[in-house]
């Protein structure tokens, strides 16, 4: 049996706790298919997986949230059931909701830049709630834009047909998940924990 | 539900590396493609991959239903026009056909699923991805699969402890945000022990790997995926 002899290389403690806690995250966003909340006036109901997007790029910040996104991305590509209608494979991350998934990543960086200003942590309770709305929704926006977009060039519609399809349907608990995004930062019950 | 099942199939001979690549090639060239010909040859294809991973077509279909639906309304909603004859029929083929090729790759990866168990699927991305990004990928993979069923099950007992409490009767945003707060709080408290008990096993950069090695099966398979992938250009 070959055996491999170097010096070990430890990993720093602020980045074990960060990657555990990122890692955490990734899992959770997978546990959250399971759930989904029905609202009336729609007919998609909330499922939570965008919550925990949003909650990626508020506590764990610009560098570890969209860490923590990816790493909920590679393990449902190799197999895991954490997409939607628990499933996984490398085909849904190319397949007809791929823009949604990979938006989330770039979400999760943009709202951590919006509301941190940098790679620094700040108390989410001294963020000024405009900045911090304005931030969830342009996450959001970006999410439909690269899910509709990339539906549409797959599938071959016009932007319209895809927005029709990929976006109308599911504003209503979109703006649910804001509102409950904002709720949770505002109540204090959660804070960036900075190593 | 697609999850990998112990066999002994071709497929699950194969080196993880080799499926990804295979998956890969597949992927690009039906991108690349969407003539009737080609989305033929796709399609053979794809029945070999199945065959080779002995998956059940129809179990297969059914857990990818809801992308189905979506699969199926898009030639559809393209081929609605604004005006007579109220149809379009070449957006509609269009949209078909290509909707088709997204049904074909999500078969090929339904192969790999069931195929490849996810320690294997984390050392081919350990040993591929070079440096520190591919030792967090790969370890990140392990762990989050691990402890996916345990943050499942904290996720049942809170709903069932707000189902006990009326909490069902409340509003949506109330809902989420409680269980999304006590879920990250819960899932925080784990990664807690999860870092001290990493720390105390010395988490390092360089940490042994899971064995992998290229059988004499996985050269012509490795080869094919070369060809599948250079046809994107062709």
């Amino acid at each position: 049996m070959a055996t491999e002899r170097n010096a070990v290389d430890p990993v720093a403690d602020n980045v074990v706790r960060q990657f555990a806690r990122a890692a955490m995250l990734a899992a959770l966003m997978g546990a959250s298919v399971v759930v989904s909340i029905p609202i009336p006036l729609s007919p998609a109901p909330i499922t939570l997986q965008v919550l925990f997007v949003f909650l990626a790029g508020l506590v764990l910040g610009p560098v570890w949230g969209p860490i923590s996104v990816l790493l909920y991305l590679v393990t449902g590509g190799a197999g895991a059931p954490v997409f939607a209608g628990m499933n996984g494979g490398m085909g849904v991350l190319i397949g007809q909701t791929a823009g949604y998934l990979w938006s989330y990543p770039v979400v999760a960086a943009l709202i951590g830049l919006i509301v941190h200003r940098g790679t620094a942590l700040r108390d989410l309770r001294r963020v000024r709630l405009p900045i911090l709305v304005g931030a969830l929704l342009v996450g959001t926006v970006v999410i439909y834009a690269m899910g509709t977009a990339y539906m549409a060039w797959l599938l071959e519609m016009a932007a319209w047909e895809a927005i029709t399809a990929g976006a109308l349907p599911f504003i209503p608990g979109e703006l649910l998940k804001v509102a409950a995004a904002v709720a949770i930062v505002r109540s204090g019950q959660i804070t960036p924990v900075r190593s | 539900m697609l999850t990998f099942e112990p066999d002994e199939t071709l497929a699950h001979r194969l080196d993880p590396r080799t499926k990804l690549a295979v998956q890969i090639g597949f992927a690009a060239t039906a991108l690349a493609h969407t003539t009737p010909r080609a989305l033929l040859v796709l399609s053979a294809l794809t029945a070999i991959a199945l065959v080779a991973a002995n998956v059940s077509l129809r179990r297969t279909l059914v857990a990818y239903r809801f992308a189905l639906l979506i699969l199926a309304l898009a030639p559809l909603i393209a081929g609605v026009a604004f005006g007579p004859p109220w149809i379009d029929r070449s957006d509609a083929v269009a949209s078909g056909l290509a909707s088709y090729r997204v049904l074909l790759i999500l078969l090929v990866s339904a192969a790999y699923v069931r195929s490849t168990p996810i320690r294997d699927s984390r050392a081919a991305i350990q040993r591929t991805i070079p440096g520190k990004p591919g030792q967090i990928l790969g370890v990140g993979v392990g762990l989050v699969f691990r402890f996916l069923p345990v943050l499942r099950s904290d996720l049942r007992t809170i709903r069932e402890a707000m189902a006990a409490r009326l909490g069902t009767e409340r509003g949506a945003v109330d809902r989420a945000g409680t269980v999304a707060v006590l879920g990250l709080t819960r899932a925080f408290n784990r990664a807690d022990r999860l870092s001290l008990a990493l720390q105390a096993r010395c988490f390092a950069w360089n940490p042994t790997l899971p064995p992998l090695s290229f059988s004499r099966a996985d050269y012509p398979v490795l080869a094919f995926a070369v060809v599948l992938a250079l046809s994107t250009f062709y």
